[in-house]
């Protein structure tokens, strides 16, 4: 059965080559990067990955700002369909970005399923499936390593903490996914060329009455390791062995 | 003030329901089988919720215990308490701070930290949000003498239905409670080597922790011992990092240690800048030495 697959793509800056002041903490943002957030990318991939299985189309959509085309455009070469990009994302607002993502999805119409992950790379927050879930009366098969369509279906191995679980709900649902869920392809030069003519839809989010938090500070913690490298590792071993004894007692 | 706190597990509730209790009367929520671990932490109630709990029933059952009413509530990260809290918020339609690790209270204003840009940065905000989920373990647990009443509630049918459950082998070790731990990496490069990592963790009489990869993606330990932002936050007096590189990542979860031993054969390894002591060098011939030397 054909299937008609939203996958959320949230664009973050590249946070592994960010780095923070050594003297005041303070991250150092200006000249990175932008990329895909991690899960976001193994989102596309199982999304791409039904679609191949099962047929139908997958729509891409970032709450994002007017620089996102270049993620949309490697979405497309990673074989996302059809792309959304509504500007107006100014910060991390989970309740906000759910009530516009959510607004798109429903305009969008007939959806089989939604895939996002399950905590995004950057900030972290875990949250826009739940917020998701209930705003659109959609279930939520959550935190998934596999998933699959099974004919009415959506089937998804679940990790948890003390078991997994094998669970199932009739569509339309969310899934949320892991990182352990696949390895997102790398696509070949022809297909990323060939996403670069395909046309983007861009909107403005609406703006929202919502309650931002006040930030009192955002600076990397300061460390106060001693920082004692032995090279020799004879001389190491010998103060290390000391240092753990006495902490033994 | 009235705190409602939802733990999956139960132990997520400890640390939090003592924290809380001093500004106030905390009602507390878990999945049935697990309540004996919360009862004693000076709950007024704790509400079991019993059957099979998915998002959409536990959220039904929680509705039905009027979160309205509530000054704040708390809830314990987990799969299921992050999927909760994203309900529950919706419905509220309150702002949500998530995977907090401390926070202070002055009446419905609420200041926390939690990490930001992948656990390189610390974002401490100021806020009045209803809807907090915080880490587990990163709050300390005092039992107090009496027993919080218990509150039984049955689930409902869930949309999501069970099709297979499939049982973890958990050997059920609590690597924050330890008070060494040995926490092993890729660079011990196959399960087998473990073994050569076992004698040094009999010697201190440590536990085994590890860095995701060898939690996760090659499950050479299990997913319980974990250490970083995905995983366990442990406090222990000595953690030693053999084959760790120290991403942020994994840092997140073991800034609390008070002393951090390293060791790795890269001198560049970022692990290096986040040690007390630090030996430049291969795993393998450091750890039966150290081994000989604590003998
Ligand atoms: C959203 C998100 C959440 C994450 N959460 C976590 C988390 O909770 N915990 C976590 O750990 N990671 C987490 N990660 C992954 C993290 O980014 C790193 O990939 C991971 O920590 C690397 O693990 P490692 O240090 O074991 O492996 P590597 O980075 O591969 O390091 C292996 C190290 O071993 C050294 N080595 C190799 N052989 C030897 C030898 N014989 N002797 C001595 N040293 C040797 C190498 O020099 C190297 O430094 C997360 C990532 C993301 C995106
Ligand atoms: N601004 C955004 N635009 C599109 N999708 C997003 C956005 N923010 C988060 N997501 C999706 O939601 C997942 C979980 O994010 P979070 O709940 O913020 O941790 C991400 O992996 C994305 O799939």
């Amino acid at each position: 059965m054909p299937m008609n697959i939203v996958v959320l793509i949230k664009q973050i800056i590249d946070i592994d080559q960010m780095k923070t002041d050594p003297k005041s903490g303070e991250p150092l943002t200006q000249n990175i990067p932008m990329r895909i957030e991690n899960l976001s990318k193994n989102s596309i991939e199982a999304a791409v990955q039904l679609k191949e299985k099962n047929g139908g189309k997958v729509t891409g959509i970032i709450f994002g700002t007017d620089k996102s085309n270049a993620a949309m455009k490697e979405a497309f070469a990673m074989g996302v369909d059809e792309g959304f990009i509504i500007t107006g994302y100014s910060g991390n607002n989970p309740t906000y970005t759910a009530s516009v993502l959510g607004r798109k999805i429903r305009e969008l119409g007939s959806v089989d399923c939604v895939i996002m992950g399950n905590q995004s790379a950057d900030s972290y927050t875990g949250l826009l499936p739940g917020l998701l879930s209930a705003a659109l009366s959609m279930p939520l098969l959550g935190n998934a390593v596999s998933v699959s369509l099974e004919g009415e279906k959506i089937k998804i191995k679940r990790v948890l903490d003390e078991k997994d679980e094998i669970v199932s709900a009739q569509k339309p649902c969310i899934v949320s996914v892991t990182q352990e869920i696949n390895q997102p392809r790398l696509p070949p030069v022809l297909q990323i060329m060939a996403a670069g003519r395909k046309p983007i839809n861009t909107g403005q989010a609406e703006k929202g009455d919502f309650e931002m938090p006040k930030v009192l500070s955002n600076l990397a913690p300061k460390s106060d390791r001693k920082r004692e490298i032995y090279e020799d590792m004879d001389k190491g071993i010998a103060e290390i062995s000391k240092i753990i004894r006495g902490e033994m007692k | 003030m009235k705190f409602l706190v939802f733990s999956e597990d139960g132990n997520g509730a400890t640390g939090l329901v003592t924290k809380l209790r001093e500004s106030g009367e905390v009602d507390s929520i878990t999945l049935g089988g697990e309540e004996s671990k919360c009862i004693n932490y000076g709950s007024k109630t704790v509400t079991v919720l019993k059957g099979r709990a998915m998002g959409d029933n536990s959220l039904k059952a929680i509705q039905a215990m009027n979160p309205e009413s509530y000054d704040k509530i708390f809830i314990s990260s987990s799969p299921l308490g992050r999927d909760i809290a994203g309900m529950i918020a919706a419905t509220l339609k309150s702002l949500v701070i998530t995977e907090v690790f401390d926070f202070t209270l002055e009446n419905e204003i609420i200041r926390t930290k939690r990490f930001f840009y992948g656990g390189k940065t610390i974002l401490e905000e100021e806020s009045r949000a209803k809807v907090i989920t915080t880490q587990p373990g990163a709050f300390e647990a005092k039992k107090v003498d009496s027993s919080s009443p218990l509150n039984f509630v049955e689930l409902e049918e869930s949309k999501i239905s069970l099709e297979e459950e499939v049982e973890k082998d958990r050997s059920g070790t609590d690597i924050e409670s330890a008070s060494i731990l040995i926490s092993v990496g890729r660079g011990i490069g196959k399960k087998e080597a473990l073994d050569q990592v076992k004698p040094l963790v009999e010697a201190v009489h440590g536990e085994l922790s590890g860095s995701r990869p060898v939690c996760l993606d090659y499950k050479w330990l299990s997913e319980e011992r974990q250490v970083g932002l995905s995983g366990k936050k442990v406090k222990p007096k000595v953690y030693i990092a053999l084959g760790i590189s120290g991403q942020i990542q994994h840092i997140a979860g073991m800034r609390g240690s008070k002393i951090v031993i390293a060791v790795n054969k890269d001198k560049e390894a970022p692990i290096f800048q986040e040690c007390d002591y630090g030996i430049v060098g291969d795993l393998f011939q450091v750890v039966p030495k150290l081994v000989s030397s604590l003998k």
